[in-house]
């Protein structure tokens, strides 16, 4: 059986593993533009500061693809065939041919959509190919740790499309880091940004669309710990500010907004991912944003063909359809997309939404539905300032406990999810907030006085969603 | 304000010292040498008594003292946010000066012994010597035999061996104070592993076997000539002083320490402290474990980076499987520097210990 899988993120591997457990003689291919190894893409960020080495990010050891007959080809896919189960790809290299096909190409960065976004000076954090960018540009190049080996050998093999070329920096020509700075998108890549340039000792700017920072997780409270943390780093944080244009005569010289013109030398933009799945064009049925429609069991419209990651768009809880761009749900769908290329059945079965997140030096943890306007939505709130500053809000649609949302403390998210699952009250929660704390020892415990306990919780707490949630049943 | 993870980026590998470049391998190379220095000649003698120092040892003393202070703010600057760091640095620079250092220096002006409580057997490996317990007073006799044998592993088995490990023991606290700089140097390839488990436990075992021959020459060496001679003479060759040389002087001090920039801060403990096998294995017995959060783990591999004992704490933690390594000394930097909370350390409940998968 001849199995080719589309992309070398977690998704592909963990598919590649699974079917390989089950399928010892199978001819597995991978296809991969970026890496030659599969490297956990969030440690981006500290490559670029030189807290890790690229092989350092890398979940396997090298030598995975040789021990488990992974064949590799670098190269941008760039059609797919599905009468003729082919994939073609760029370089004028063969087309691959296929018996089943997992589509595992992942996200890009969503293109910049104001003039400008040609100049030098201006790229994302998303790709191996931005990290070396953004390393160039502040620190002249790579660190001590090196770069990942064969960088270059999909060049040439790939087009004018593809977000893994290199960018033109501007260090050699400005004698030295950018000055001014500036990161645009309020979310986890526009924050992880912002901190590799404080870690080079750079004063970024940080423009942020929202009225505060990642509404889509944090109510303006929460949010406000955090930009203030940022400021009190020396980041010029701005909210609510849009962005016009990015300016410059080749070289980026300004960045206008609605509000005012900053110069600007490097610009970061951040302003989310889009499935990486332009390459398929009408071969597969996808979504509006771009995300391949899959099935409980992460079929696509076409036979053989499965796609699984960041790539796919799956059917939430809510009932809505678009991908789910995160580490741990991506590995899930990896796994069960690889007993599907098997040939055996299996279901992608998604729990109660968890996420964790890490907002400058602020923990973030959040479980069930939050932020997600939930019919009847109550929202208790208490915040902690003394030795240990941390927020804790738990949401309840009705009597019974929906969700949660944490900053600055350690917890167990799986306590949250059963005590969601076996629909707790409000004051069972808090008298047994011990039961869920994974804070590190010797930190003093969260202890909520009785009239903090006892405070009605305030009402819906805004959303991004604008159609409410049906309330789950109590 | 109490942060629990790390606060801001390490830049590590661009700093040269750091990354095993020139600076690594000067730093790596005055270090060799002060240790063969202050082993094989007395050179530091006459420096000593100029400063009133009673010998080379305090004087060696009192540089280690100001080296593990030094290098505790450099690590507490870096990494200070965490409470259990600061408590733990804290005691071991305390264990170190006031028990390493000044108490050994001022007991003898009162008449009292020399005596090192913060050292025990086998690290200490003369402290269980016959001919030493015979010329102590009968309580700190008593404190070395039951130190060594009973409270030491009952420690390490309730609350695993960073009780000793990086709480109390000296080498341990050089090297997460003044070698912290170099912690992620430690391999963590698996053939690092294996010579480790093969070095560490072949020490122990020399460690034990050493110090039977020594308790049994002191029984009956008057009468067995040659056991005597091979045993406990001052020849160079004799089991006494060939252990001295290799593992009390070549291993603990010259390459431990020595090749800090090079191979990390932990050489000594990882593959050849004796103590660190025998708490090691009172460990894996015992209550402490790292406890994994299921599927939060993103595999950035700062833990496994960071773990200046080699472990590979990510492929637990990519794996949901909470786990107990031997080898682990406890320092807490894999939580710390976890972007997401997914490690925790801690002495699990009696009733939890049987659930846990111990890790081969």
């Amino acid at each position: 059986m001849r199995v080719v899988i589309v992309g070398n993120g977690v998704a592909g591997i963990e598919a590649a593993l699974a079917l390989r457990a089950r399928e010892p003689g199978a001819t597995i291919t991978i296809v991969s533009e970026e890496s030659d190894h599969f490297f956990s893409r969030t440690a981006l960020m500290w490559i670029h500061s030189g807290q890790l080495r690229h092989e350092e990010t890398e979940p396997y050891e090298r030598d995975l693809y040789a021990r488990e007959r992974f064949e590799r080809v670098r190269a941008r896919a760039v059609g797919l065939d599905p009468e003729a189960h082919t994939v073609r790809l760029a370089g004028g290299l063969a087309p691959l041919p296929y018996d089943r096909l997992l589509v595992a190409c992942g996200s890009r960065p969503r293109p910049t959509p104001w003039p400008g976004a040609e100049l030098r000076g201006v790229g994302h954090f998303v790709t191996h190919q931005d990290l070396a960018w953004l390393e160039r540009e502040v620190w002249g190049g790579p660190s001590r740790g090196g770069s990942p080996p064969r960088p270059d050998a999909h060049l040439a093999a790939t087009d004018e499309r593809s977000p893994y070329r290199p960018r033109p920096d501007g260090h050699a020509a400005r004698g030295g880091p950018p000055r001014h700075p500036v990161v645009i998108g309020g979310g986890l890549v526009g924050i992880e940004a912002v901190e590799v340039l404080l870690a080079a000792k750079l004063t970024p700017r940080f423009l942020v669309r929202e009225e505060w920072f990642w509404p889509l997780a944090l109510d303006r409270a929460e949010a406000d710990w955090i930009t203030g943390r940022l400021r009190a780093h020396g980041v010029l944080v701005h909210l609510g500010e849009h962005v016009e244009a990015l300016e410059g005569e080749g070289t980026l010289a300004r960045v206008r907004t609605d509000r005012a013109s900053y110069d600007a030398d490097v610009c970061v933009v951040a302003i989310g991912v889009v499935p990486n799945t332009d390459w398929i064009g009408d071969a597969l049925a996808r979504d509006a944003g771009g995300g391949v429609l899959v099935g409980p069991g992460l079929e696509t419209s076409a036979e053989d063909v499965f796609a699984a990651g960041d790539c796919a768009s799956v059917r939430w809880f809510h009932g809505a359809r678009m991908p789910e761009p995160l580490w741990y749900t991506a590995r899930a769908q990896g796994r069960v997309a690889g007993r599907r290329l098997a040939g055996d059945r299996a279901d992608y079965a998604r729990g109660v939404f968890y996420n964790s997140s890490k907002l400058a030096d602020v923990e973030h943890t959040t479980v069930g539905l939050v932020s997600m306007n939930v019919e009847g939505e109550r929202n208790w709130r208490f915040e902690e300032r003394g030795a240990v500053r941390s927020t804790l809000r738990v949401v309840l649609a009705g009597e019974r406990v929906v969700g949660m949302n944490a900053l600055g403390r350690r917890w167990d998210h799986a306590v949250w999810i059963r005590w969601i699952e076996e629909r707790r009250s409000l004051a069972y929660v808090l008298s047994h907030l011990a039961e869920a704390s994974f804070d590190t020892e010797l930190v003093p415990p969260l202890v909520v006085p009785r009239d903090a306990r006892e405070a009605p919780p305030e009402g819906p707490a805004p959303s991004v969603i604008d159609a409410p949630l049906p309330a789950p049943e109590a | 304000m109490d942060l629990q993870g790390q606060d801001g980026l390490l830049t590590t590998w661009r700093e040269g010292w750091r990354a095993r470049g020139v600076a690594g391998w000067l730093v790596a190379a005055l270090l060799t040498g002060f240790y063969v220095d202050l082993y094989f000649t007395d050179h530091l003698e006459p420096a000593a008594r100029a400063l009133g120092l009673p010998s080379k040892w305090m004087l060696y003393g009192a540089i280690y003292s100001v080296a593990m202070v030094g290098g505790a703010i450099y690590y507490l600057r870096a990494h200070g946010n965490g409470r259990y760091h600061r408590v733990r640095v804290g005691v071991n620079v305390a264990v170190q000066i006031a028990l390493a250092f000044l108490l050994p220096l001022v007991m003898p002006w009162f008449g009292g012994e020399e005596f090192y409580f913060s050292y025990l057997w086998p690290l200490d490996w003369y402290k269980l010597h016959p001919a030493t317990l015979a010329s102590l007073p009968v309580h700190l006799a008593l404190y070395s035999l039951l130190g060594s044998l009973i409270a030491a592993p009952l420690l390490a088995w309730r609350f695993g061996k960073r009780w000793y490990c990086s709480w109390v023991c000296g080498c341990g606290g050089l090297a997460n104070t003044f070698g912290d700089p170099w912690r992620h140097l430690t391999s963590k390839r698996a053939a690092a592993w294996r010579f480790e488990r093969v070095a560490v436990h072949t020490v122990m075992v020399l460690a034990i076997l050493s110090t039977a021959l020594l308790a049994l020459d002191h029984v009956v060496g008057e009468r067995h000539e040659t056991l005597r001679l091979v045993v406990a003479s001052a020849e160079p060759w004799s089991i006494k002083r060939l252990y001295g040389l290799v593992v009390g002087a070549v291993l603990a001090g010259v390459v431990g320490v020595g090749v800090y920039p090079l191979f990390g801060p932990r050489v000594w403990c990882r593959n050849f402290c004796p103590m660190a096998a025998v708490l090691g294995l009172a460990q894996k017995l015992g209550r402490f474990r790292i406890r994994v959060k299921p599927d939060m783990c993103i595999s950035c591999g700062n833990c496994s980076t960071y773990c200046e004992m080699g472990i590979d704490v990510r492929a637990y933690a990519q794996r949901n499987e909470s786990f107990t390594r031997a080898a682990c000394v406890g320092c807490g930097m894999c939580a710390h520097v976890c972007p997401r909370g997914v490690l925790r350390l801690e002495n699990a409940p009696p009733d939890e210990r049987v659930r846990l998968p111990l890790a081969r």
